[in-house]
């Protein structure tokens, strides 16, 4: 059992839902899926365990002592008034509180505890889905929440994985491609895109610093959207689709990115700059 | 119909015309158990279909697609056989811009109720917010491009338009369709079994109350 002291920029995430996007219901789940599972697999958990994903500030107290592991972005993090080394597991004793401050690298941090968070899941998942408003583990201060049984014994890792902020983009062609018209190649070959302010778990913008010269003009049927699609806005702006993003969108998709590099781009701070890598 | 990578997990379906992708959609999914290929998600737009999977099963998704391609003509004509359920929604025709709406069709607002209500829907794809319907078939008299300015609040069972659609907001949310009026059913109910009142493929009515 633990106890909420401080909810920070924190939601309750698994492996997300699937089944439900033809009715408009966003996959959710971790942003950042590989940080997700090797917190799972170091806490000892299933690798659809619920555990927190945060921006920083969360902090609660173990009602019982429990196994606690940290990975993805790395934090200023104190446990039982120790430092707390990331990638490894810890025990926090019965009345003793982890509290997490400022993420020091990166954008979210994944604090697994052994047995995972367990909970009543809305349509399979126990997600926070920030579009839809989804919410089955509500958090804040005070509010106790269970964990389960774990299925192994808790671990670390010798070397601690940071998770690099993605430098450069690796993204195959998407449906709207030819959209982007062929005197303004240069904008997505030849740019560079910077990560905005307004990204969140929906989706990462990007705003290029050459600015798009294709039209607005166009009005698309809208299209299914998938993790990783790339749309381009009428302001000229790139949206990556991340963990909420909405099931279908009226905007061009001009490309798709992999899979691995949609994780490092939801660790990816605001400002830093990255090129786009077209493949086949 | 033409299937291609979208990324490395996802397949998309395009060149459709309406109303196939919710029967490919049947189609697809039973092809997928038959073969024993788990998909997380079938996902049909309003002449498009997104199947999302393993990386690894690119090859036997676009397998089956093919397959099921040749077969999609018999099999329409037996799912349209099929249905005959109709959902109906009693509605309150008392939408903010229903007068507008009237004067930018050149019609009365009577006129505006009576096209609006005397259509048969069918949902075409769900998107937007879970429960959010896209339903064809509204009259091409009604047909009006969204607000210049989207609302931030449009209040949970608001009965709007936009361009060739209708649709019922299942929850409070932004919006920049034109509101006709309001029903008191629930579009979207999580604690429901079926938590969707409004899936792809159904039938639909709106009906007036006073």
């Amino acid at each position: 059992m633990l106890r909420i002291e401080r909810v920070g920029f924190t939601t309750v995430q698994d492996a997300g839902r699937s089944g439900f996007a033809h009715l408009g219901v966003p996959t959710s789940g971790a942003a950042d899926r590989a940080s997700y599972l090797l917190a799972n697999r170091l806490a000892g958990n299933a690798p659809d365990a619920a555990l927190f994903e945060t921006a920083g500030g969360l902090s609660f107290s173990a009602l019982a002592d429990v196994d606690v592991v940290i990975t993805g972005a790395e934090c200023d993090a104190v446990a039982g008034g120790r430092p707390v080394a990331h990638c490894a597991a810890f025990m926090l004793r019965r009345g003793e509180s982890l509290t997490m401050s400022r993420v020091r690298e990166g954008v979210r941090s994944y604090v697994a505890v052994s047995g995972g968070i367990v909970g009543t899941a809305i349509l399979g998942s126990l997600s926070h889905d920030t579009l839809s408003g989804i919410v089955p583990v509500a958090l804040q201060p005070g509010a106790e929440l269970a964990a389960g049984a774990s299925v192994a014994s808790p671990s670390s890792l010798d070397t601690p994985i940071r998770p690099a902020p993605a430098r450069m983009l690796r993204v195959t062609k998407g449906p709207h491609h030819d959209f982007v018209s062929v005197n303004d190649s240069d904008f997505l070959a030849r740019n560079i895109f910077r990560v905005s302010t307004r990204s969140d778990r929906i989706g990462v913008r990007l705003s290029a610093d050459a600015p798009s010269k294709t039209g607005t003009a166009a009005t698309l049927r809208s299209v299914p959207l998938v993790r990783g699609a790339v749309q381009l806005t009428p302001s000229g702006e790139l949206v990556v689709m991340l963990a909420d993003h909405p099931t279908t969108g009226g905007y061009p998709v001009i490309a798709v990115a992999q899979p691995d590099d949609v994780d490092r781009l939801a660790q990816t701070a605001t400002d830093v700059a990255l090129t786009l890598a077209w493949s086949q | 119909m033409r299937a291609r990578r979208y990324g490395a997990e996802a397949t998309f379906v395009d060149e459709l015309s309406p109303g196939e992708p919710v029967m490919l959609r049947e189609v697809l999914l039973a092809a997928f158990a038959a073969a024993g290929v788990r998909v997380s998600d079938v996902v049909p737009a309003a002449d498009t279909l997104v199947v999302t999977h393993d990386a690894d099963d690119v090859a036997a998704v676009a397998q089956l697609i093919t397959e099921c391609s040749r077969t999609l003509e018999p099999l329409k004509l037996e799912i349209t056989r099929d249905d005959t359920r109709v959902v109906e929604i009693p509605v309150r025709y008392d939408g903010e811009d229903l007068r507008e709406v009237a004067e930018s069709c050149s019609l009365s607002v009577d006129e505006v109720i009576a096209l609006h209500a005397g259509a048969d829907y069918r949902v075409e794809f769900c998107g937007f917010a879970p429960g959010f319907a896209y339903l064809r078939g509204l009259t091409a008299a009604l047909h009006v491009p969204r607000r210049a300015s989207p609302r931030t609040r449009v209040p949970a069972g608001a009965v709007a338009i936009a361009a060739e659609y209708s649709a019922v907001y299942p929850r409070e949310s932004p919006g920049g369709w034109h509101l006709l009026g309001t029903t008191s059913l629930v579009m979207w109910d999580t604690a429901r079994p079926a938590p969707a009142l409004l899936v792809p493929g159904a039938r639909v009515r709106f009906v007036e109350v006073k």
